[in-house]
Protein backbone atom coordinates (compact mmCIF):
# COMPACT_ATOMS: atom_id res chain seq x y z
CA UNK A 1 0.00 0.00 0.00
CA UNK A 2 1.31 3.49 -0.72
CA UNK A 3 2.28 5.22 2.51
CA UNK A 4 2.21 8.84 1.40
CA UNK A 5 -1.44 9.67 1.94
CA UNK A 6 -2.69 13.06 3.02
CA UNK A 7 -3.44 13.48 6.71
CA UNK A 8 -7.15 13.26 7.57
CA UNK A 9 -8.62 16.12 9.59
CA UNK A 10 -10.87 15.25 12.56
CA UNK A 11 -13.98 15.87 10.43
CA UNK A 12 -12.63 13.76 7.61
CA UNK A 13 -11.77 10.93 9.99
CA UNK A 14 -15.30 10.98 11.36
CA UNK A 15 -16.77 10.94 7.85
CA UNK A 16 -14.39 8.13 6.84
CA UNK A 17 -15.73 6.03 9.72
CA UNK A 18 -19.31 6.73 8.63
CA UNK A 19 -18.41 5.82 5.03
CA UNK A 20 -16.73 2.52 5.92
CA UNK A 21 -19.51 1.54 8.30
CA UNK A 22 -22.37 2.51 5.94
CA UNK A 23 -20.90 0.81 2.89
CA UNK A 24 -19.57 -2.25 4.73
CA UNK A 25 -16.07 -1.75 3.38
CA UNK A 26 -13.33 -4.05 4.59
CA UNK A 27 -10.75 -1.32 5.06
CA UNK A 28 -9.60 0.78 8.01
CA UNK A 29 -11.21 4.25 7.80
CA UNK A 30 -7.86 5.93 8.38
CA UNK A 31 -6.49 4.35 5.21
CA UNK A 32 -8.75 6.46 3.00
CA UNK A 33 -6.69 9.16 1.38
CA UNK A 34 -8.82 12.33 1.74
CA UNK A 35 -7.95 13.50 -1.78
CA UNK A 36 -8.41 10.14 -3.49
CA UNK A 37 -11.43 9.89 -5.82
CA UNK A 38 -14.31 8.08 -4.10
CA UNK A 39 -15.78 6.88 -7.39
CA UNK A 40 -13.25 5.15 -9.58
CA UNK A 41 -10.64 2.45 -9.44
CA UNK A 42 -9.21 2.98 -6.02
CA UNK A 43 -12.23 2.85 -3.71
CA UNK A 44 -14.62 1.91 -6.48
CA UNK A 45 -17.89 3.25 -5.14
CA UNK A 46 -20.94 3.14 -7.40
CA UNK A 47 -24.26 5.01 -7.70
CA UNK A 48 -25.96 2.83 -5.11
CA UNK A 49 -23.13 3.52 -2.65
CA UNK A 50 -23.62 7.22 -3.32
CA UNK A 51 -27.29 6.93 -2.39
CA UNK A 52 -26.52 4.98 0.79
CA UNK A 53 -23.85 7.46 1.73
CA UNK A 54 -26.13 10.44 1.03
CA UNK A 55 -28.82 8.94 3.29
CA UNK A 56 -26.32 8.26 6.08
CA UNK A 57 -25.00 11.83 5.78
CA UNK A 58 -28.52 13.19 5.96
CA UNK A 59 -29.17 11.20 9.16
CA UNK A 60 -25.87 12.06 10.79
CA UNK A 61 -25.47 15.70 9.82
CA UNK A 62 -28.87 16.85 8.57
CA UNK A 63 -27.37 17.64 5.16
CA UNK A 64 -29.57 16.79 2.18
CA UNK A 65 -27.82 16.05 -1.10
CA UNK A 66 -30.19 16.39 -4.04
CA UNK A 67 -29.84 14.72 -7.42
CA UNK A 68 -30.23 18.00 -9.32
CA UNK A 69 -27.40 19.79 -7.52
CA UNK A 70 -24.99 20.81 -10.27
CA UNK A 71 -22.07 20.44 -7.85
CA UNK A 72 -22.67 16.75 -7.14
CA UNK A 73 -19.58 15.68 -9.03
CA UNK A 74 -17.44 18.03 -6.95
CA UNK A 75 -19.19 17.14 -3.70
CA UNK A 76 -18.65 13.42 -4.19
CA UNK A 77 -15.17 13.82 -5.68
CA UNK A 78 -13.24 12.90 -2.52
CA UNK A 79 -13.51 12.52 1.23
CA UNK A 80 -12.16 16.06 1.57
CA UNK A 81 -14.71 17.64 -0.76
CA UNK A 82 -17.57 15.73 0.87
CA UNK A 83 -16.42 16.72 4.37
CA UNK A 84 -16.12 20.32 3.19
CA UNK A 85 -19.66 20.31 1.83
CA UNK A 86 -20.97 18.85 5.10
CA UNK A 87 -19.11 21.39 7.22
CA UNK A 88 -20.71 24.15 5.17
CA UNK A 89 -24.28 22.81 5.40
CA UNK A 90 -24.56 20.76 8.56
CA UNK A 91 -27.48 21.43 10.87
CA UNK A 92 -26.36 19.02 13.58
CA UNK B 1 -16.17 -14.52 -20.17
CA UNK B 2 -19.47 -12.74 -20.60
CA UNK B 3 -18.38 -9.40 -21.88
CA UNK B 4 -17.59 -10.32 -25.45
CA UNK B 5 -19.85 -8.55 -27.85
CA UNK B 6 -21.13 -10.65 -30.68
CA UNK B 7 -22.21 -7.72 -32.78
CA UNK B 8 -18.90 -5.91 -33.01
CA UNK B 9 -17.97 -5.58 -36.64
CA UNK B 10 -21.45 -6.36 -37.80
CA UNK B 11 -22.90 -3.09 -36.75
CA UNK B 12 -22.60 -1.49 -40.16
CA UNK B 13 -24.39 -4.41 -41.78
CA UNK B 14 -27.15 -4.37 -39.24
CA UNK B 15 -27.48 -0.59 -39.56
CA UNK B 16 -28.01 -0.98 -43.27
CA UNK B 17 -30.52 -3.74 -42.60
CA UNK B 18 -32.37 -1.55 -40.09
CA UNK B 19 -32.55 1.32 -42.56
CA UNK B 20 -33.78 -0.98 -45.31
CA UNK B 21 -36.40 -2.46 -43.00
CA UNK B 22 -37.61 0.98 -41.99
CA UNK B 23 -37.96 2.07 -45.58
CA UNK B 24 -39.74 -1.09 -46.67
CA UNK B 25 -42.10 -1.00 -43.70
CA UNK B 26 -43.01 2.59 -44.35
CA UNK B 27 -43.59 1.86 -48.03
CA UNK B 28 -45.28 -1.54 -47.86
CA UNK B 29 -46.36 -2.12 -44.26
CA UNK B 30 -45.16 -4.33 -41.45
CA UNK B 31 -46.03 -7.75 -42.98
CA UNK B 32 -43.20 -7.28 -45.49
CA UNK B 33 -40.89 -6.15 -42.68
CA UNK B 34 -41.75 -9.25 -40.70
CA UNK B 35 -41.07 -11.46 -43.71
CA UNK B 36 -37.65 -9.86 -44.10
CA UNK B 37 -36.76 -10.80 -40.53
CA UNK B 38 -36.29 -14.39 -41.76
CA UNK B 39 -33.36 -13.80 -44.10
CA UNK B 40 -31.87 -11.28 -41.65
CA UNK B 41 -32.07 -13.83 -38.85
CA UNK B 42 -30.50 -16.43 -41.09
CA UNK B 43 -27.62 -14.05 -41.79
CA UNK B 44 -26.97 -13.53 -38.07
CA UNK B 45 -27.37 -17.23 -37.39
CA UNK B 46 -24.70 -18.03 -39.96
CA UNK B 47 -22.27 -15.32 -38.91
CA UNK B 48 -22.54 -15.16 -35.11
CA UNK B 49 -20.93 -18.33 -33.94
CA UNK B 50 -20.47 -17.28 -30.32
CA UNK B 51 -24.09 -16.20 -29.93
CA UNK B 52 -25.27 -19.34 -31.68
CA UNK B 53 -23.36 -21.48 -29.19
CA UNK B 54 -24.56 -19.49 -26.20
CA UNK B 55 -28.14 -19.74 -27.44
CA UNK B 56 -27.83 -23.49 -27.87
CA UNK B 57 -26.39 -23.88 -24.36
CA UNK B 58 -29.18 -21.82 -22.86
CA UNK B 59 -31.85 -23.73 -24.82
CA UNK B 60 -30.33 -27.05 -23.75
CA UNK B 61 -30.95 -26.02 -20.16
CA UNK B 62 -34.43 -24.68 -20.65
CA UNK B 63 -36.04 -26.97 -23.24
CA UNK B 64 -37.18 -30.47 -22.42
CA UNK B 65 -35.49 -31.96 -25.48
CA UNK B 66 -32.08 -31.37 -27.04
CA UNK B 67 -32.16 -28.11 -29.03
CA UNK B 68 -31.62 -28.25 -32.78
CA UNK B 69 -30.63 -25.54 -35.24
CA UNK B 70 -34.33 -24.88 -35.73
CA UNK B 71 -34.64 -23.89 -32.04
CA UNK B 72 -31.61 -21.62 -32.22
CA UNK B 73 -33.10 -20.01 -35.33
CA UNK B 74 -36.36 -19.46 -33.47
CA UNK B 75 -34.48 -17.84 -30.58
CA UNK B 76 -32.62 -15.49 -32.96
CA UNK B 77 -35.83 -14.72 -34.87
CA UNK B 78 -37.65 -13.92 -31.65
CA UNK B 79 -34.88 -11.47 -30.75
CA UNK B 80 -34.92 -9.81 -34.18
CA UNK B 81 -38.71 -9.58 -34.01
CA UNK B 82 -38.63 -7.87 -30.65
CA UNK B 83 -36.18 -5.27 -31.99
CA UNK B 84 -38.45 -4.77 -34.99
CA UNK B 85 -41.48 -4.42 -32.76
CA UNK B 86 -39.69 -1.92 -30.54
CA UNK B 87 -39.20 0.13 -33.64
CA UNK B 88 -42.89 -0.23 -34.61
CA UNK B 89 -43.82 1.08 -31.15
CA UNK B 90 -41.44 4.01 -31.51
CA UNK B 91 -43.26 4.82 -34.76
CA UNK B 92 -46.57 4.94 -32.93
CA UNK B 93 -47.94 1.78 -34.52
CA UNK B 94 -49.28 0.60 -31.16
CA UNK B 95 -52.61 -0.37 -32.70
CA UNK B 96 -50.85 -3.22 -34.50
CA UNK B 97 -50.33 -4.90 -31.14
CA UNK B 98 -52.59 -7.05 -29.06
CA UNK B 99 -51.60 -6.80 -25.42
CA UNK B 100 -53.21 -8.68 -22.57
CA UNK B 101 -52.64 -7.74 -18.95
CA UNK B 102 -52.10 -9.82 -15.87
CA UNK B 103 -51.63 -8.48 -12.35
CA UNK B 104 -52.09 -4.86 -13.36
CA UNK B 105 -54.20 -4.52 -10.19
CA UNK B 106 -50.99 -4.50 -8.14
CA UNK B 107 -49.82 -1.49 -10.09
CA UNK B 108 -53.13 0.32 -9.78
CA UNK B 109 -53.29 -0.30 -6.03
CA UNK B 110 -49.88 1.33 -5.60
CA UNK B 111 -50.94 4.29 -7.72
CA UNK B 112 -54.14 4.66 -5.68
CA UNK B 113 -52.11 4.60 -2.46
CA UNK B 114 -49.68 7.11 -4.01
CA UNK B 115 -46.82 4.75 -3.27
CA UNK B 116 -43.82 4.78 -5.52
CA UNK B 117 -42.36 1.39 -6.37
CA UNK B 118 -39.43 -0.34 -7.98
CA UNK B 119 -40.26 -2.45 -11.04
CA UNK B 120 -37.77 -5.23 -11.77
CA UNK B 121 -37.58 -6.69 -15.23
CA UNK B 122 -35.07 -8.67 -17.27
CA UNK B 123 -33.70 -8.81 -20.81
CA UNK B 124 -36.85 -10.68 -21.49
CA UNK B 125 -39.61 -10.11 -24.01
CA UNK B 126 -40.09 -6.48 -24.94
CA UNK B 127 -39.43 -3.88 -22.33
CA UNK B 128 -40.92 -1.13 -24.47
CA UNK B 129 -44.28 -2.89 -24.42
CA UNK B 130 -44.00 -2.99 -20.66
CA UNK B 131 -43.20 0.69 -20.53
CA UNK B 132 -46.11 1.42 -22.85
CA UNK B 133 -48.54 -0.42 -20.57
CA UNK B 134 -47.08 0.98 -17.36
CA UNK B 135 -47.42 4.48 -18.79
CA UNK B 136 -50.95 3.80 -19.99
CA UNK B 137 -52.03 2.34 -16.65
CA UNK B 138 -50.22 4.79 -14.41
CA UNK B 139 -50.90 8.49 -14.21
CA UNK B 140 -47.41 8.82 -12.76
CA UNK B 141 -44.09 8.76 -14.64
CA UNK B 142 -42.24 5.46 -15.04
CA UNK B 143 -38.49 6.08 -15.01
CA UNK B 144 -35.99 3.63 -16.44
CA UNK B 145 -32.64 3.11 -14.78
CA UNK B 146 -30.23 2.09 -17.54
CA UNK B 147 -26.51 1.63 -17.96
CA UNK B 148 -25.14 4.08 -20.52
CA UNK B 149 -23.74 1.13 -22.49
CA UNK B 150 -27.30 -0.08 -22.99
CA UNK B 151 -28.17 3.07 -24.88
CA UNK B 152 -26.55 1.97 -28.12
CA UNK B 153 -27.13 2.90 -31.76
CA UNK B 154 -30.49 1.15 -31.89
CA UNK B 155 -31.80 3.29 -29.03
CA UNK B 156 -30.43 6.34 -30.79
CA UNK B 157 -32.35 5.36 -33.93
CA UNK B 158 -35.53 4.92 -31.90
CA UNK B 159 -35.06 8.26 -30.24
CA UNK B 160 -34.49 9.91 -33.57
CA UNK B 161 -37.82 8.51 -34.73
CA UNK B 162 -39.61 9.45 -31.52
CA UNK B 163 -38.14 12.11 -29.27
CA UNK B 164 -40.39 11.01 -26.41
CA UNK B 165 -38.84 7.58 -26.46
CA UNK B 166 -36.14 7.74 -23.83
CA UNK B 167 -37.27 10.85 -22.02
CA UNK B 168 -37.64 9.04 -18.71
CA UNK B 169 -34.27 7.35 -18.61
CA UNK B 170 -32.01 7.83 -15.61
CA UNK B 171 -28.45 6.87 -16.59
CA UNK B 172 -26.68 4.67 -14.04
CA UNK B 173 -23.10 5.46 -13.15
CA UNK B 174 -23.01 8.95 -11.70
CA UNK B 175 -23.19 9.75 -7.98
CA UNK B 176 -26.63 11.25 -8.44
CA UNK B 177 -28.33 8.48 -10.51
CA UNK B 178 -29.74 6.65 -7.52
CA UNK B 179 -30.52 9.87 -5.70
CA UNK B 180 -32.74 10.70 -8.67
CA UNK B 181 -34.37 7.26 -8.42
CA UNK B 182 -35.07 7.77 -4.74
CA UNK B 183 -36.53 11.23 -5.30
CA UNK B 184 -38.80 9.80 -8.04
CA UNK B 185 -40.09 7.08 -5.73
CA UNK B 186 -40.63 9.62 -2.94
CA UNK B 187 -42.87 11.53 -5.38
CA UNK B 188 -44.93 8.36 -5.86
CA UNK B 189 -43.43 7.53 -9.27
CA UNK B 190 -42.23 4.17 -10.56
CA UNK B 191 -38.63 3.29 -11.24
CA UNK B 192 -37.91 0.31 -13.49
CA UNK B 193 -34.66 -1.55 -14.00
CA UNK B 194 -33.40 -4.77 -15.52
CA UNK B 195 -32.11 -7.07 -12.83
CA UNK B 196 -30.60 -9.96 -14.77
CA UNK B 197 -27.36 -8.41 -16.02
CA UNK B 198 -24.75 -5.83 -15.09
CA UNK B 199 -21.71 -4.55 -16.93
CA UNK B 200 -19.79 -4.86 -13.66
CA UNK B 201 -18.91 -8.46 -12.93
CA UNK B 202 -17.62 -7.59 -9.50
CA UNK B 203 -21.07 -6.64 -8.32
CA UNK B 204 -22.65 -9.95 -9.15
CA UNK B 205 -23.43 -13.05 -7.13
CA UNK B 206 -23.46 -16.62 -8.35
CA UNK B 207 -26.81 -18.22 -7.64
CA UNK B 208 -28.58 -21.34 -8.91
CA UNK B 209 -30.16 -20.76 -12.31
CA UNK B 210 -31.52 -23.33 -14.78
CA UNK B 211 -29.62 -26.25 -13.33
CA UNK B 212 -26.27 -24.52 -12.88
CA UNK B 213 -24.79 -21.43 -11.29
CA UNK B 214 -24.96 -18.05 -13.00
CA UNK B 215 -24.04 -14.52 -11.94
CA UNK B 216 -26.79 -12.03 -11.21
CA UNK B 217 -26.35 -8.40 -10.20
CA UNK B 218 -26.62 -7.53 -6.55
CA UNK B 219 -27.40 -3.84 -7.16
CA UNK B 220 -31.15 -4.07 -7.76
CA UNK B 221 -31.71 -5.87 -4.45
CA UNK B 222 -29.48 -3.46 -2.56
CA UNK B 223 -31.31 -0.57 -4.15
CA UNK B 224 -34.71 -2.06 -3.24
CA UNK B 225 -33.57 -2.40 0.38
CA UNK B 226 -32.25 1.16 0.55
CA UNK B 227 -35.34 2.62 -1.12
CA UNK B 228 -37.59 0.71 1.27
CA UNK B 229 -40.30 0.71 -1.39
CA UNK B 230 -42.52 -2.07 -2.74
CA UNK B 231 -40.97 -4.16 -5.50
CA UNK B 232 -42.90 -5.64 -8.42
CA UNK B 233 -41.63 -8.04 -11.05
CA UNK B 234 -42.67 -7.22 -14.56
CA UNK B 235 -42.41 -9.05 -17.87
CA UNK B 236 -43.80 -8.27 -21.31
CA UNK B 237 -43.93 -11.76 -22.78
CA UNK B 238 -44.09 -12.07 -26.54
CA UNK B 239 -46.50 -14.92 -27.21
CA UNK B 240 -46.89 -14.46 -30.98
CA UNK B 241 -45.89 -11.83 -33.53
CA UNK B 242 -47.43 -8.58 -32.32
CA UNK B 243 -49.02 -10.25 -29.31
CA UNK B 244 -47.86 -9.78 -25.75
CA UNK B 245 -48.86 -10.71 -22.27
CA UNK B 246 -47.78 -8.11 -19.76
CA UNK B 247 -47.41 -9.43 -16.25
CA UNK B 248 -46.93 -7.72 -12.92
CA UNK B 249 -46.21 -9.81 -9.84
CA UNK B 250 -45.39 -8.77 -6.30
CA UNK B 251 -41.76 -9.48 -5.44
CA UNK B 252 -41.48 -7.88 -2.01
CA UNK B 253 -43.56 -5.34 -0.15
CA UNK B 254 -40.42 -4.21 1.60
CA UNK B 255 -37.05 -5.70 1.05
CA UNK B 256 -35.44 -5.67 4.46
CA UNK B 257 -31.87 -6.79 5.08
CA UNK B 258 -31.17 -7.71 8.68
CA UNK B 259 -27.90 -6.01 9.69
CA UNK B 260 -26.59 -9.21 11.26
CA UNK B 261 -27.22 -11.31 8.16
CA UNK B 262 -27.08 -8.70 5.44
CA UNK B 263 -24.91 -10.71 3.06
CA UNK B 264 -27.00 -13.89 3.24
CA UNK B 265 -30.23 -11.91 3.03
CA UNK B 266 -28.98 -10.19 -0.11
CA UNK B 267 -27.89 -13.48 -1.62
CA UNK B 268 -31.29 -14.97 -0.85
CA UNK B 269 -33.08 -12.15 -2.67
CA UNK B 270 -30.77 -12.38 -5.69
CA UNK B 271 -31.37 -16.13 -5.77
CA UNK B 272 -35.11 -15.59 -5.50
CA UNK B 273 -35.06 -13.22 -8.45
CA UNK B 274 -33.14 -15.82 -10.47
CA UNK B 275 -35.76 -18.42 -9.55
CA UNK B 276 -38.58 -16.12 -10.71
CA UNK B 277 -36.75 -15.54 -13.99
CA UNK B 278 -36.12 -19.26 -14.37
CA UNK B 279 -39.84 -19.99 -14.00
CA UNK B 280 -40.81 -17.55 -16.75
CA UNK B 281 -37.91 -18.76 -18.97
CA UNK B 282 -39.15 -22.33 -18.68
CA UNK B 283 -42.62 -21.31 -19.84
CA UNK B 284 -41.46 -18.89 -22.54
CA UNK B 285 -37.91 -20.02 -23.42
CA UNK B 286 -37.59 -17.93 -26.58
CA UNK B 287 -38.23 -14.68 -24.72
CA UNK B 288 -35.02 -14.44 -22.74
CA UNK B 289 -32.32 -12.72 -24.75
CA UNK B 290 -29.08 -13.87 -23.37
CA UNK B 291 -26.50 -14.58 -26.02
CA UNK B 292 -23.59 -15.08 -23.64
CA UNK B 293 -22.67 -18.30 -21.93
CA UNK B 294 -23.23 -17.17 -18.37
CA UNK B 295 -23.04 -20.50 -16.61
CA UNK B 296 -19.91 -21.34 -14.78
CA UNK B 297 -20.49 -24.54 -12.90
CA UNK B 298 -17.55 -26.77 -13.57
CA UNK B 299 -16.47 -28.88 -10.62
CA UNK B 300 -13.58 -26.53 -9.90
CA UNK B 301 -15.64 -23.35 -9.95
CA UNK B 302 -15.92 -22.16 -6.37
CA UNK B 303 -18.75 -20.04 -5.09
CA UNK B 304 -17.67 -16.40 -5.00
CA UNK B 305 -15.15 -16.46 -2.14
CA UNK B 306 -15.49 -12.77 -1.38
CA UNK B 307 -18.99 -11.49 -1.05
CA UNK B 308 -19.22 -8.53 -3.41
CA UNK B 309 -21.03 -6.56 -0.76
CA UNK B 310 -17.95 -6.62 1.45
CA UNK B 311 -15.36 -4.97 -0.63
CA UNK B 312 -11.72 -4.35 -0.21
CA UNK B 313 -9.79 -1.51 -1.60
CA UNK B 314 -7.54 -1.52 -4.62
CA UNK B 315 -9.21 -4.22 -6.64
CA UNK B 316 -8.32 -4.62 -10.26
CA UNK B 317 -10.75 -3.44 -12.87
CA UNK B 318 -12.27 -0.16 -13.80
CA UNK B 319 -15.04 1.87 -12.27
CA UNK B 320 -18.63 1.05 -13.01
CA UNK B 321 -19.15 3.93 -15.38
CA UNK B 322 -16.16 2.96 -17.47
CA UNK B 323 -16.97 -0.71 -17.83
CA UNK B 324 -18.19 -1.72 -21.24
CA UNK B 325 -20.46 -4.60 -21.84
CA UNK B 326 -20.17 -3.87 -25.52
CA UNK B 327 -21.34 -1.09 -27.70
CA UNK B 328 -24.08 -2.97 -29.48
CA UNK B 329 -27.69 -2.50 -28.63
CA UNK B 330 -28.28 -6.01 -29.89
CA UNK B 331 -26.53 -7.39 -26.85
CA UNK B 332 -28.12 -5.21 -24.29
CA UNK B 333 -31.76 -5.80 -25.13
Amino acid sequence: MPTAIDHQTAEEAELARLLVETLHLDIPPESIDPVMPLFGDELGLDSIDALELALAISRAYGVEIKSDDARNKEIFASLRSLAGYIAEHRTR
Amino acid sequence: MTSQNWTVGRERGSRFAIRLMIWLTEAFGSPLGRALLYPITLYFLLTCRRARRASRRYLARVLSSRPGTRDVFRHFLSFASVLYERWLIACGREDEFEISLKGVGYLRALVAAKRGALLLGAHFGNFDVLRLIAERECPVPVRMLMFPVELGPFSAALRQRNSQFLRNVIAIGTPESMLAAREAIARGEFVAMLADRSPDERRMLRVPFLGGFASFPIGPMKLAAILDAPVLLCFAIRTEPGRYEVRFEPFADRLFLRPASRATDLEERVAYFAQCLEAVCRTYPFNWFNFHDIWDDGPSAPKAPVHPDRRTRGRPGAALADRELGSGELVSR
